[in-house]
């Protein structure tokens, strides 16, 4: 018992170890965003003169009137809600009917999915936007500057990865349990609503994290689709204006990277809770 | 909640016929422009807002720059795939302009052409509005040349840096340096060596405009002796610069080296004031001419290196020219170009004088007409930075010497013989 | 129970994706391939006037040796990468789903690289690399830390290294929540019950963990060599493809990875179409050797 225990502390004091190692970029963010721009690039890895001057950033980024930022703060908002609810939607449906259907078409589409991750951003990027156009030219629906054609992009974008994710974990689930439920007379929709899905917490969680992250911090494709400087415009775009080519406000900058960390921060503690509580719910079955 | 259904149904329907009678009417003026500096940014739109109101047409400004892949370029190639094209946008000389000929506006017959002589031009017709004079030499550190009893005057050809740097060398300790020269030749540093640096073999010492140097390289035709007098002082820069900097160091660890007194000498240009300013960097400062040659040259490079253009296919053609003119003659725009984004204007009737040391040193080699061009662009970018930065880095870092150096200079520019 | 091949829930459930797919991947997909045959500039250059050329476009790539130099280099990148980000994040998995007080808050940190985007970690670790390093040499009495040859990237073998450095810190945490999934989904009874039998934690890893979290590697290893392959953020600010090296009597960039030499060739030589032809040869390429990989993956799933 007590050798378990010293191990148990061991573990414990490496995981800490581990834990500051990995969070020396975060600390150098972090002491870098209350200096003035020239001391940062001369001696980042001293603590700044006044903690304040983040909060005093903070402010100036939240009020500027050329950077929009509460405006831009909700349009990220929506952006990432929207493409995040519809993704782990549709893609856990998609992979588990892709799982469940056992068939030379299904596996055909599932390789198709699994190659369209391998393309490269740059093939697509430029055609995207004139096929959008074409799209509004024809149906009058418009997907360029607007949520709905960057909220679709997500989805394209982001499917492949997230079905390939959900493929794996779905594989695992044994087929008993949707059996016995089709025996009770469940609709195929039921069994997924009422049994897979909450089976897939754990990774719906982790595919909302993943996926989250990616949106949120996304720069290119909200440039090519909503531009800068339009009406919908996400936190990225905002705050790009303090890296110029000669003189970058190191200051804000960092403190943008800062506020916009702290929603993504606890958005994971959070997802973490429910991939805990999956893991109970999966023991119980 | 019927009612509150009621009312919004009302509401739907009036705002839809309000958007029919509008879609109407003729579409509103509207300007937008796009540009690549961020920095001034916060400057152009508080113009633009006051130039809006004034002339009761909304302005937009895109400002799109800083690192790769999200430059001024991607957003000018998204916009025009989406059909979103914006009236007036930035290019950089003769290249970008290449890419949008097809869609820049001829600007000859406007009212500031007459007012500056280094507006972008294509067959005697002008394309681009000039954003501002930009100029570079060897910006020095008074103080420190003072103290080591160096008359800046001296530092003129090969022969005059040779003995400044090796007697600053000398005293490194009594000034308190760490080098003599803060000089990148890093790769992501190669505008400062394979597009400012190499201007000077093809421009230094030739009146201004001058292209023989030019025309002979393209040609594949190598000046062997200019190009060893060339590679001589680059070895020289090469020789006494901090190693750290040189070959690993970025812009602001260059900037950086010379604003807090740590080297007497910088390779950059005026735009590195506001640089100077957040670093509170007050010791004098001034440009003293490349010393490529062995012949004594006078001047500093300046030219104007990026330009407004008009999109032709703009339906707010004429608000976009008065946005230009304005820049020019109105007392707002002056104030905006010169106090706001501290820029040279390139205008000779607008009186005001930027603040910063460096800019102000431009000027004057300007207004005495010591100025040599900037003939880099006549090179393409693909050349530039995929043949000749390789070069100039392998160079620094020790990896080949003098000989070889000039030996793939003159290679390189033998493969541009088509 | 067995019906029709595709019961209508197949379809009803894989239409929006598939309508999504097509919109914003297969469509534009297409005309990129097709654009890699043309003059196309993504510019006014051409105008109207966009003109097929065939293979213009690839044939030019063979005679650039930076392409075949930057496909090797990301060869072994992606290798090297591969390897320390799945060991370490398997192993950091492993770590936090111990019994440990703060597990939760080191998963968070771990993740933290991952919030901070490539760009601006590319910049610190230039800083670290550049700066940190050598005054800790100084420091500990190694002066020879801080000469500037002996820096980390100065040398493009070592700034390779520096690379993998980043890119598996970066991403060891991405990797880590994956492999978290997969291990807490082991069902608690087959750990108890192999406890019970006291089997070593060495055999319960290879006996019981690996077999069950099998499907997670598929992923894992998709994901890393994917993302390896791709890796454009940390190049573009780490080393910036520098230092310069000699090859095929040419010195050219000597950590360029093809990411960055595709998008070079678009943009900064403005040569959209032939970026364009390279993307194309990058896809196939990859397309391959990731299909094998899952493939044999598979495999293996069913083998254990």
């Amino acid at each position: 018992m007590t050798d378990r225990r010293r191990g148990a502390i061991a573990l414990e004091i490496l995981a800490v170890l581990l834990f500051l190692l990995f969070l020396f970029p975060f600390f150098i963010v972090l002491v870098n965003a209350a200096k003035i721009p020239f001391e940062i690039t001369q001696s980042p890895l001293t603590f700044p003169a006044e903690w304040r001057k983040i909060v005093d950033n903070m402010v100036t980024i939240w009020t500027s009137v050329n950077i929009r930022y509460s405006q831009s703060f909700l349009s990220s908002v929506i952006i990432t809600a929207a493409s995040l609810v519809l993704l782990n939607l549709l893609a856990s449906q998609a992979a588990w009917a892709l799982v469940r259907t056992k068939t030379k078409l299904s596996a055909g589409i599932f390789i198709t999915f699994v190659a369209a991750m391998v393309i490269p951003f740059q093939i697509v990027m430029f055609p995207l936007l004139t096929w959008f156009r074409e799209i509004a030219q024809f149906t009058g629906i418009r997907l360029l500057r607007s949520y709905a054609g960057i909220v679709l992009a997500y989805i394209g974008f982001g499917m492949s990865q997230s079905i390939f994710m959900f493929h794996g974990f779905i594989k695992s689930i044994p087929l008993e349990l949707e059996e016995a439920a089709t025996i009770d007379g469940c609709t195929p929709r039921q069994i997924f609503f009422k049994i897979i899905f909450p089976i897939l917490k754990p990774i719906h969680a982790t595919v909302l994290v993943l996926n989250g992250i990616w949106i949120w911090n996304d720069y290119l494709l909200p440039l090519l689709i909503l531009g800068k400087g339009n009406s919908v415009m996400t936190i990225p775009l905002a705050v790009s204006n303090f890296a110029g080519a000669y003189v970058k406000q190191w200051d804000l900058i960092l403190t943008a990277i800062l506020m916009a960390m702290i929603p993504i921060v606890i958005f994971f503690l959070i997802a973490q809770k429910s991939i805990i509580k999956g893991m109970v719910a999966g023991s119980i079955k | 909640m019927k009612r509150t259904l009621a009312i919004l149904a009302s509401l739907i329907a009036f705002a839809g016929i309000a958007l029919m009678i509008a879609g109407c009417s003729a579409a509103p003026a509207k300007l937008t422009l796009a540009q690549g500096k961020p920095e001034i940014d916060a400057a152009l739109k508080a113009y633009a807002a006051e130039w809006s109101t004034a002339n009761k047409v909304p302005v937009t400004i895109k400002s799109v720059g800083g690192s790769s892949g999200t430059d001024l370029g991607t957003q000018l190639k998204a916009d025009l795939a989406a059909g979103d094209m914006p009236d007036i946008f930035a290019i950089n000389g003769l290249e970008d302009y290449k890419e949008w000929a097809n869609l820049t506006l001829d600007l000859s017959g406007e009212e500031w052409v007459k007012n500056t002589s280094v507006a972008f031009k294509v067959d005697g017709k002008v394309y681009g509005f000039p954003v501002a004079v930009e100029g570079w030499g060897m910006a020095y550190n008074g103080d420190l040349l003072a103290k080591a009893g160096i008359d800046p005057k001296t530092l003129v050809n090969y022969a005059g840096y040779k003995a400044a740097f090796e007697k600053l060398d000398a005293q490194k300790a009594a000034l308190g340096v760490k080098s003599v020269v803060s000089m990148a030749a890093a790769l992501d540093m190669g505008w400062v060596t394979a597009h400012h640096n190499f201007n000077s073999l093809l421009s230094n010492g030739l009146p201004y405009g001058d292209l023989s140097v030019v025309n002979a390289l393209l040609a594949g035709d190598v000046d062997a002796k200019r190009l060893g007098e060339y590679a001589d002082w680059v070895e020289l820069l090469f020789k006494y610069a901090d190693k750290t900097v040189l070959t690993t160091g970025n812009y602001d660890s260059q900037v950086g080296a010379f604003a807090t007194g740590k080297a007497v000498f910088l390779h950059q240009g005026n735009w590195t004031d506001p640089n100077m300013a957040q670093a509170k960097a007050t010791f004098p400062m001034a440009f003293a001419p490349h010393g490529s040659m062995a012949e004594a040259t006078d001047g500093i490079f300046a030219a104007a290196p990026s330009f407004y253009v008009v999109n032709k296919n703009s339906k707010n053609v004429k608000a976009a020219k008065k946005f230009l003119n304005d820049l020019v003659f109105s007392e707002a725009g002056n104030k905006y170009m010169v106090e706001g984004a501290g820029m040279i204007p390139a205008f000779s009737n607008v009186k005001l004088n930027p603040t910063g040391q460096l800019s102000k040193s431009v000027q004057a080699y300007s207004a005495a007409g010591k100025v040599y061009s900037w003939s880099q662009y006549y090179f393409t970018g693909d050349f530039r930075d995929k043949t000749l930065a390789p070069i100039y880095n392998q160079f620094a870092t020790g990896a080949i010497d003098k000989a070889k150096f000039v030996e793939l200079m003159t290679k390189a520019f033998q493969g541009l013989k088509k | 129970m067995r019906k029709a091949k595709h019961p209508p829930v197949f379809w009803l459930f894989l239409a929006p994706v598939l309508v999504a797919f097509v919109l914003v991947i297969v469509v534009p997909f297409l005309l990129g391939v097709y654009y890699s045959f043309t003059n196309w500039s993504a510019t006014a250059r051409i105008g109207e006037n966009l003109a097929f050329i065939g293979f213009g476009n690839y044939a030019k790539i063979l005679k650039d040796p930076s392409f075949a130099y930057s496909f090797m280099l990301t060869v072994v990148y992606t290798i090297l990468n591969m390897i320390a980000i799945n060991v370490i994040a398997f192993s950091l998995a492993m770590l936090v789903t111990q019994r440990l007080k703060g597990r939760n808050v080191y998963r968070a940190g771990f993740f933290v690289p991952n919030l901070i985007g490539g760009l601006i970690l590319g910049y610190i670790w230039q800083f670290i690399f550049n700066n940190a390093v050598p005054s800790i040499g100084t420091l500990l009495g190694f002066d020879s830390w801080a000469a500037a040859e002996n820096l980390v990237l100065a040398k493009s073998a070592t700034a390779l290294l520096a690379l993998v450095v980043v890119g598996a810190w970066q991403y060891a945490g991405y990797i880590m929540v994956i492999y978290v999934a997969a291990i807490e989904n082991i069902p608690q009874e087959l750990i108890e019950a192999a406890q019970i039998d006291g089997a070593s934690p060495l055999r319960r890893l290879f006996a019981i963990t690996l077999p069950m979290t099998s499907q997670a590697f598929t992923i894992t290893l998709f994901l890393t060599l994917v993302n390896s392959f791709k890796q454009f953020d940390v190049n573009v600010s780490l080393t910036a493809g520098g230092p310069a090296v000699m090859f095929m009597d040419q010195p050219i960039y000597g950590t360029q990875l093809l990411a960055m030499n595709i998008y070079n060739q678009g943009f900064k030589s403005n040569d959209m179409a032939g970026g364009q032809a390279r993307a194309v040869i990058f896809f196939l390429v990859l397309a391959i050797v990731s299909v094998i990989q899952v493939s044999v993956n598979k495999k293996k799933e069913i083998e254990l």
